[in-house]
């Protein structure tokens, strides 16, 4: 499965989360680029990323950075 | 690389990232450059998937903000970036990182591999492997649960107090806490290895037939074992006091 992501490093939160299966990458790396060009527009620094795995629990295991706060991050150390 | 876009083009949209003039047209062009990182990317996914039967979780294309700030903190033109495509393998232990890194050097023959667990960056772990495949580059970072787990953590202080953390030159309040905590991790898994070499000293010495100068060689390192993991238990406690003594000092 594919996730294009929108975060905001500041506040260390996901904006919008969009999923998409692996028939849809096109589709998902031409929305990565919509996504970027309508914040440059805006003048909204937000990162923009395209994740790829098996599932959400398993893009939730190596990438925790994303869905997680601080405290969330810490207890699970 | 594209074949469309020359090596000039390329630094050049690096030179304006770096600047933070980004037009539409920039990351139209950004965007084509990591679209002709795909077929790399496909070839070590594929490759990880079906001749190692493990699941790595795939980045086909670093994000913008990474890029600029990456061009932003080192010397390094756009064209160089190592790991504009890359993915991540998360094992258990130091022992499944060994084994996961010489099967990815198995598979593939050019890889070169960067072990950052002896020389860490600014505290960070791990051993990437970096794959050619016909001319572009793909990063593959194996981490241990525990190299994992200060990666993130590091990676969201950088995110919410700046990405200078990451890079040794951020908050000291922040950064020397994280430093200590790397180095605590590196004793628990050189400890951890040593842990597992013992153990199946132990179960070898336990199949075979012992004889009284066996059985006296058991109980020795039966003993060692212990020492050893009575060291990892305290070496856990210091790490996790580090960690609450970070976030009580960041709250």
């Amino acid at each position: 499965m594919l996730f294009l992501i929108e975060y905001d490093r500041g506040k260390g939160e996901i904006v919008t989360l969009q999923r998409f299966d692996e028939s849809q990458r096109h589709r998902a790396e031409g929305t990565r680029l919509d996504l970027e060009l309508k914040l440059n527009g805006l003048g909204t620094e937000h990162e923009v990323v395209l994740l790829e795995a098996s599932s959400e629990n398993a893009l939730r295991r190596t990438h925790r950075r994303y869905f997680e706060n601080l405290s969330e991050l810490m207890k699970a150390s | 690389m594209a074949s469309e876009i020359s090596k000039t083009q390329i630094d050049r949209l690096g030179d304006r990232l770096k600047k933070g003039e980004i037009t539409d047209n920039d990351l139209r062009l950004l965007d084509e450059y990591r679209r002709s990182f795909s077929e790399a990317y496909e070839f070590v996914i594929v490759a990880i998937r079906n001749e190692l039967g493990l699941e790595p979780t795939g980045r086909p294309a670093k994000s913008t903000i990474s890029i600029s700030d990456k061009l932003l903190r080192e010397s390094i033109r756009l064209s160089q970036i190592q790991d504009v495509a890359g993915c991540r393998l998360v094992v258990s232990e130091i022992v499944d990182q060994n084994r996961a890194v010489e099967s990815l050097k198995g598979i593939f023959d050019n890889a070169n591999i960067v072990d950052r667990r002896e020389h860490p960056s600014h505290g960070y772990r791990a051993v990437h492997v970096i794959v050619r495949y016909r001319h572009t580059l793909v990063e593959i970072q194996v981490r241990t649960l525990l190299q994992q787990a200060w990666a993130e953590l590091s990676e969201k202080l950088s995110d919410i107090n700046g990405t200078a953390i990451k890079y040794g030159k951020g908050n000291k309040t922040i950064m020397e806490p994280l430093l200590q905590m790397s180095a605590e991790l590196a004793k628990e898994e050189a400890n951890e290895a040593e842990l597992t070499r013992l153990e199946a000293e132990v179960s070898v010495l336990l199949s075979a037939e012992s004889t009284e100068l066996q059985k006296q060689d058991i109980m020795n390192v039966q003993r060692e074992l212990k020492k050893l993991q009575q060291k990892q238990r305290s070496l856990r406690n210091t790490s996790l006091k580090i960690l609450r003594d970070t976030l009580e000092q960041i709250q």
